[in-house]
């Protein structure tokens, strides 16, 4: 067992926070469209993908700075997020009567057909860009190392702790000061309620997928430039990461995907410790269906915990 | 069409399958009225309601609220026409403060841009919670405002989903059964309420089941019966009608309570 203060063990958990962080990003798409439309969208790796080409594309044509390289990336992320609603949500969301609300095959086809654009997406960026890892310019990767007495971060763990301490806190904000961000509560709380006293549940949904899209493409792009990979494929471990985190904290409780993607991310990085790094995939569906068997209704669900 | 004519239904009807949940029913209610809908279970007062707001489309018939057609329309935006409604069984938000339940009422009046939605608008955000706390203490919630609306009794949830509905600052105000579920004395303060609300000038319809209620406040009585609208009149003409007592009360046994 290592000492707490051993440098090494320190440096995991660091490594393991900027992890976590970015599966709370993505995690955070997945809770907040679960929230409103109870159903998991399975897309949701492709959008992390499709930040992170966004952004490639975006260095290599113009070479901007990372600021603006991560606004733009994150409108992009928005835009296939609206995308992706009125292709595999909007059609199947015809009904909108109590019935097909609650609807179990409504549920079931919403989710096979975001698994069906999913499918879709990545084998045509595969087929686009090719199925290699791409080559990034080493002066947009975020790995410059910075010493700080016996630990050696890069300047991405700082990025990406910055950058997701930033979005963390802006999505509150929008949750709980701003009109969309009441909207977004409401129609999670009770759709039928919402509709009725004069909130538009469809535009209500497609900036849900804005913003939820918006955090993931962020968060692949980042991702990208710190571990200096980037390919059609890189959406999957993430996507599945955050959907552990996000069934882990409840289901549609926020601050509870937060919370299980730091303790999933630090997990898994200081399991490099005892395991080999191929097991550490291990820990994630280890920590699951120790919820599941445990906390049926996760972490921090209680119930119907709503965002 | 007279001018003061809030609400005209023409000729309304829905049939779900072989059955004619609501028959050929033609009512109007004026600017100012408080009118009360009852009918035995299974009569079609929710469908007529449903129909009514927007929520289920007519098979044939009209629904003019304020001089348009509601054919067609979502149910966000007759609500933003100044119809508000609230539910049977509550749909209040609940994992959300009393008064942010209410603010969402103002929201969904008021409307926004995605501009204005995500980033502005003092002017307006002054406008939403000023709304939102006039109706919070209309009734009477205001101290309660940062209460989980999960925390509250029965009752009050009733009146919060009252005091959203009121925060849209509606035109006509359709209350669904508000007295299902109250005890005597609590019936007899939303008793109290709803003549409160009318004597501010509200033109409120009352659906319900609980004849009491509705013959003690309203000023006018339509009577549904198998989808069919069997009597329009004052309570006590109602109340004396032949057809009435033979379809809502039973002239021999009262097993319809």
């Amino acid at each position: 067992m290592p000492d707490i203060f051993d440098a090494y063990f320190a440096q995991q958990v660091i490594n393991g926070i900027s992890l976590g962080l970015v599966y709370a990003l993505v995690a955070i798409g997945f809770t907040l469209i679960f929230g409103i439309l109870n159903v998991v969208n399975f897309a949701h790796g492709e959008i992390y993908t499709v930040g992170a080409f966004a952004g490639l594309l975006l260095i290599v044509g113009a070479a901007p700075p990372l600021l603006a390289v991560v606004l733009l990336v994150m409108a992009v992320g928005a835009a296939a997020g609206v995308g992706l609603e009125r292709l595999a949500f909007r059609p199947i969301r015809r009904f909108s009567d109590e019935a097909s609300l609650k609807s179990r095959a409504m549920r079931e086809a919403t989710l096979l057909s975001s698994l069906a654009v999913s499918i879709v997406a990545r084998e045509v960026m595969a087929h686009v860009f090719g199925g290699e890892m791409r080559i990034i310019p080493q002066a947009a990767l975020l790995q410059d190392v910075i010493t700080l007495g016996p630990l050696t971060l890069t300047n991405g763990n700082l990025i990406i702790f910055g950058a997701s301490v930033v979005m963390l806190g802006g999505l509150q904000f929008m949750l709980y000061r701003t009109r969309v961000g009441l909207s977004i509560r409401a129609v999670s709380n009770n759709v039928l309620g919402a509709r009725h006293v004069g909130i538009d549940t469809n535009r209500t949904i497609v900036a849900t997928f804005a913003i939820g899209s918006s955090l993931g493409a962020a968060a692949g792009i980042l991702v990208g430039l710190y571990d200096g990979n980037i390919y059609p494929y890189m959406g999957f471990a993430p996507g599945i990461k955050a959907f552990v985190a996000m069934v882990m904290g409840g289901l549609s409780s926020i601050p509870g995907a937060v919370i299980c993607a730091l303790l999933l991310g630090v997990s898994e990085s200081v399991a490099t410790d005892f395991l080999s790094s191929g097991w550490k995939d291990l820990i994630a569906y280890g920590l699951l269906v120790v919820t599941l068997i445990f906390f049926p209704q996760g972490l921090f669900g209680h119930g119907r915990e709503r965002v | 069409m007279m001018a003061d004519v809030l609400l005209e239904i023409t000729a309304l009807s829905r049939a779900f399958g072989g059955l004619r949940a609501v028959d050929d029913v033609t009512a109007e209610i004026r600017q100012g009225e408080l009118v009360g809908l009852i009918g035995p279970n299974g009569a079609g007062k929710t469908t007529l309601f449903n129909l009514i707001s927007g929520f289920t489309p007519p098979s044939s018939g009209s629904v003019v609220f304020r001089g348009q057609n509601l054919a067609g329309m979502k149910p966000h935006q007759v609500s933003r026409l100044g119809m508000a409604r609230t539910f049977q069984n509550l749909r209040i938000f609940p994992n959300m403060t009393v008064f942010d339940n209410v603010s969402v009422g103002a929201i969904g009046a008021l409307g926004y841009g995605l501009g204005q939605g995500l980033f502005g608008g003092a002017k307006r955000a002054g406008e939403i919670s000023a709304r939102a706390w006039s109706a919070l203490e209309r009734v009477g919630l205001a101290n309660l405002a940062g209460e989980l609306a999960a925390n509250l009794s029965y009752g009050k949830r009733k009146y919060l989903e009252i005091a959203r509905a009121l925060a849209t600052d509606p035109v006509l105000l359709i209350l669904d059964e508000p007295a299902a579920g109250l005890n005597d004395t609590e019936t007899a303060e939303l008793a109290h309420f709803i003549k409160s609300l009318h004597a501010d000038g509200g033109t409120i319809l009352l659906v319900e089941h609980d004849m009491g209620l509705v013959m003690s406040i309203c000023q006018r009585v339509m009577v549904l019966a198998s989808g069919a609208k069997i009597a329009d009149a004052a309570p006590k003409v109602v109340q004396a009608d032949p057809a009435v007592l033979e379809a809502y009360l039973g002239i021999d046994e009262e097993e319809d309570a």
